[in-house]
């Protein structure tokens, strides 16, 4: 559930705002619903590698890579491909620590004394 | 309180998260406003499969334009009025290259700071104290003086900013988002700017403060023995002989020799020999067709995205293809369906430096003439990102600003300005280039083309010419100041009137010559004239090597097609090394030298002569040459507290062959006496010992490409960006000029003629996104040497071209 509302909030938001909504939605989804750590951690994580990585593809082939690997040799990197992990892989992960945050942030705030 | 704690951080780490990576630190772009793939790098990924047709609304234009694309994304643009193909070029132009002109007017106007931060600033107080943007308001004032010109520059400049609103963020070109920062809008101003910029590369040259300095250290006859107001060897661009039929103006009198000049602390620089360009245009009594052909191959720092930019603009009364200056509405260099055009430029001294007496340190009032006159001050306002706006006072005096009162220490290019003193130069001067290219555009004949260049300033070009009525001609064109013999070789004394500038060689006496006997005409920025002009107009120019090659290649022919003259185009072979090989070969000693050196020496003997790709004999020669030249000089030329410059290589070949016991040859800093034998077995042994050391043992790695390695560079240098190495032949000397990273940035050969035929090709292509199949499309065909066809459509059906997009611009 996490993972989906995270993809597709990110997908249509990106259209009009900045890359870094996707913190926004990451913190916000996972402090809504997100019912463990493990799941505010690693949905926002994967949620956020596969749209950016389908994102970049979709851009990307039909350039036949040409631009990923000039980017790629800008950053000292070999293969086209590195440039889509790199890509993917950092959005993932500050999607990963926002969601963490955003269910912690929830367990700070709303915590409850526990029933007598 | 624990929670608080917690909470708060739960809300901070992702925001600081969000925040460096949206920022730019140092030279890193913002990582994830670059990387991610809503708005970064990737939406600048172009799709390899083109849009057959395209429509676009834009309130700017008058009447329907059609845009035909072909193959090589060449823009064919058909409009029904003047207002319409400029607006429509400026489009089009910024569609592929916005960001390059952005990048190109920024350096020009010395804004770099704004963009790239503190690091920039000695550059942008450099362009600011030379006055580009002062030389660039004057430039201003004289286009939007004439209606035509005015009219052009403003819907070009619609052109442009009707791109920029249209963009999205994520459309901005790659650049934006890597440095980080946004297009502003376009202005007349910044075509000006642009215009200036060319006018800093090819007329900034100025050599007058080391001049002067040799001429006090070495008095006046070893500084005219060594420095001659005329080659040794020469083959001048208008050929010797010609007769001049205008009566000239009475020529200004000298004023006593002014050698009282201060110095400053600065290192000496090498002179870059060889840079330039070559054009010439041969009549139909040459070629097959019986037409003329006209060829121009402009030599220029090698730069992704290219500095051209090919294009064909349509409307009633215009029908020309060519290349065009990102930045500058017109085609500079082309042809239409009469004639053709091309240039070179013309070394001509029109930038001279006056010392300024000052009467306080206020610098408010300076003598001349024997009074006092104020001085005004210009202040310019530097903004710097990431720090606070500096503003820089410059102080003008009438001759023009005071470049430095103390000088930057880390700017190269700033050492041959003298501190205290005034630049006079012809970028400063108001001027109106872009009619020139107006009426070229639109010329039919002779008369149109003499009509054009009179209205050319700066910088000053060799005008080549030819037409389907088979005239070809050649003009040495552009504003000259009339000056006395030799003035400003050295530094001028500011306080002295004579010394001023005093009028200009009238426009119709600029050196030309039409249909010559020899029935060609041709320039390679070498001497305008032989040495009856009865006018100054430089007493040093390139070396003649490149023209004499080139004329001795252009009397022989007969039945010249364009595949003839195509071939020259990338002719390599070395008349310097023609004029000096046999000298040095004679003095090498075998009983001196290692295995390496002799298999070497052995080489040597069998070279062609040819700057070939695969030449080793060429390597060798490049270096040894070059070490020779170091160990003559060197130890006279170079001091740490007197800038200078070392003697012209005509000279020193002249000195080589002719006086072979001069005492130039003895290093005065050894007790031993060298002479010129010495000098030549030390120079080659030492060339093939560093061959060896970088290259390993004498073979195929020391071929000539490999040690050149020529390659075309990104425009801001970033790597990833540029071209690989490319393999290829050419050297400074050599017709195809082509040396690391400078050389021909556009060839092209027209065929006149019933329909003119024209060829070309660039080093880069026709999109400046990297991101583009059109980004460097082109620099595999330049250098192996070919040209593409290069199409004038007569109409939007017209098939000679393969069309492959039609964009449709309505109102």
């Amino acid at each position: 559930m996490v993972f989906l509302v995270i993809l597709i909030a990110s997908f249509l938001l990106q259209f009009f705002l900045p890359w870094w909504v996707i913190v926004i939605i990451s913190f916000a989804t996972c402090g809504l619903i997100g019912k463990t750590g493990k799941v505010s951690l690693w949905h926002p994580f994967f949620a956020i590698i596969v749209l950016w990585a389908a994102m970049a593809l979709f851009k990307s082939l039909p350039n036949d890579n040409i631009l990923a690997a000039r980017v790629a040799n800008l950053f000292g990197l070999h293969f086209w491909w590195w440039t889509l992990l790199l890509s993917s892989l950092l959005g993932g992960f500050v999607a990963a620590i926002s969601g963490y945050c955003g269910y912690h942030f929830r367990k700070a705030v709303l915590l409850k004394k526990p029933a007598a | 309180m624990r929670n608080k704690l917690k909470a708060f951080i739960c809300v901070i780490l992702p925001i600081l998260l969000a925040y460096s990576l949206n920022t730019k630190f140092g030279d890193l772009p913002p990582l994830l406003k670059f990387l991610n793939p809503f708005t970064g790098f990737w939406q600048n990924a172009e799709k390899l499969n083109i849009r057959k047709t395209d429509k676009l609304v834009l309130k700017g234009t008058q009447q329907k334009v059609d845009v035909m694309f072909d193959d090589r994304m060449i823009p064919h643009i058909f409009a029904q009025n003047d207002h319409d193909v400029y607006f429509a070029q400026g489009y089009i132009t910024a569609m592929h290259r916005l960001w390059q002109m952005d990048f190109q007017t920024r350096y020009a106007a010395g804004r770099l700071s704004e963009v790239v931060g503190k690091k920039a600033i000695e550059l942008d107080r450099y362009q600011r104290r030379m006055g580009m943007v002062y030389g660039a308001e004057k430039s201003l004032e004289g286009m939007m003086a004439d209606p035509k010109s005015s009219a052009m520059l403003n819907a070009y400049t619609e052109g442009i900013n009707a791109y920029i609103h249209s963009l999205s963020k994520a459309q901005y070109p790659l650049e934006y988002k890597l440095l980080d920062f946004s297009p502003e809008d376009w202005t007349p101003l910044k075509c000006a700017l642009l215009l200036k910029q060319m006018s800093a590369v090819l007329a900034m040259g100025s050599t007058e403060f080391y001049m002067t300095n040799i001429l006090k250290k070495f008095g006046p006859e070893i500084t005219s023995d060594l420095f001659p107001d005329y080659p040794f060897r020469e083959d001048p661009i208008i050929p010797a002989g010609t007769k001049w039929d205008f009566k000239p103006l009475p020529v200004p009198q000298p004023p006593a020799l002014f050698t009282n000049m201060t110095t400053a602390n600065i290192r000496t620089k090498e002179l870059e020999d060889g840079i330039g360009s070559n054009n010439w245009a041969v009549s139909g009594a040459k070629t097959i067709s019986g037409y003329p052909i006209l060829a121009n191959d402009p030599h220029l720092n090698l730069t992704l995205p290219s500095i051209w930019y090919q294009i064909q603009l349509h409307a009633p009364g215009l029908n020309a293809y060519g290349v065009s200056l990102p930045g500058a509405p017109g085609i500079t260099i082309g042809f239409n369906e009469k004639i053709a055009w091309g240039v070179t430029n013309v070394a001509a001294d029109v930038l001279d430096y006056y010392q300024i007496e000052f009467k306080d340190n206020s610098h408010h009032q300076y003598k001349y003439n024997n009074k006092w006159k104020n001085t005004s001050s210009r202040l310019e306002t530097i903004k710097i990102r990431g720090s606070r706006n500096e503003i820089d006072t410059v102080i003008y005096t009438h001759h023009g600003p005071v470049v430095y009162f103390q000088k930057p220490k880390k700017l190269a290019m700033a050492d041959n300005v003298p501190t205290g003193n005034a630049l006079r130069w012809i970028a400063h001067e108001r001027s109106n280039e872009l009619m020139t290219f107006y009426y070229l555009n639109r010329g039919k004949n002779y008369a149109d083309y003499r009509k054009a260049l009179t209205y050319y300033t700066a910088p000053a070009q060799n005008f080549v010419f030819a037409s389907a009525d088979n005239d070809i001609a050649i003009t040495a064109n552009g504003k000259f100041p009339l000056k006395w013999k030799d003035q400003g070789k050295f530094i001028l004394d500011g306080t002295d009137p004579k010394n001023d500038w005093q009028g200009w060689i009238p426009a119709a006496q600029n050196p030309t010559v039409k249909n010559p006997e020899r029935n060609f005409v041709s320039s390679a920025n070498q001497s305008s004239t032989d040495q009856t002009y009865p006018y100054y107009i430089n007493w040093e120019f390139s070396s003649y090597e490149r023209g004499k090659r080139i004329n001795d290649r252009l009397k022989v022919m007969t039945k010249a097609t364009t595949d003839s003259i195509r071939i020259m185009q990338s002719d390599s072979y070395s008349i310097f090394a023609q004029n000096l090989l046999p000298a040095l070969l004679a003095k090498v000693d075998p009983a001196l030298l290692n295995a390496t050196q002799k298999e070497a020496l052995n080489m040597m003997g069998k070279w062609d002569k040819f700057y070939a790709a695969k030449a080793i004999g060429a390597s060798i020669f490049e270096l040894w040459s070059k070490r020779l030249f170091y160990d003559i000089w060197d130890d006279e030329f170079t001091i740490a507290s007197i800038p200078m410059r070392y003697p012209s290589r005509d000279r020193t070949v002249e000195l080589i062959l002719k006086d072979p016991d001069s005492k130039w040859f003895d290093n005065v800093h050894t007790p031993a006496k060298e002479n010129l034998n010495y000098l030549v077995n030390e120079s080659f042994k030492y060339t093939c010992d560093s061959l060896e050391r970088k290259f390993g043992p004498i073979g195929s790695t020391w071929a000539w490409a490999n040690v050149k390695k020529t390659n075309v560079p990104h425009l801001a240098n970033i790597p990833g960006f540029g071209s690989k190495t490319l393999m290829t032949g050419g050297g400074k000397s050599t017709i195809d000029a082509l040396s690391e990273s400078n050389g021909p940035s556009w060839r092209m050969v027209v065929e006149l003629g019933k329909t003119p035929k024209g060829h070309g090709v660039y080093p880069g292509g026709q999109s400046g996104n990297p991101g583009s199949p059109f980004y460097d499309n082109m620099i595999n065909t330049w250098a192996d040497g070919k040209l593409y066809d290069l199409y004038l459509m007569s109409s939007p059906d017209d098939k000679k071209d393969k069309i492959i997009s039609h964009l449709t611009i309505s109102k």
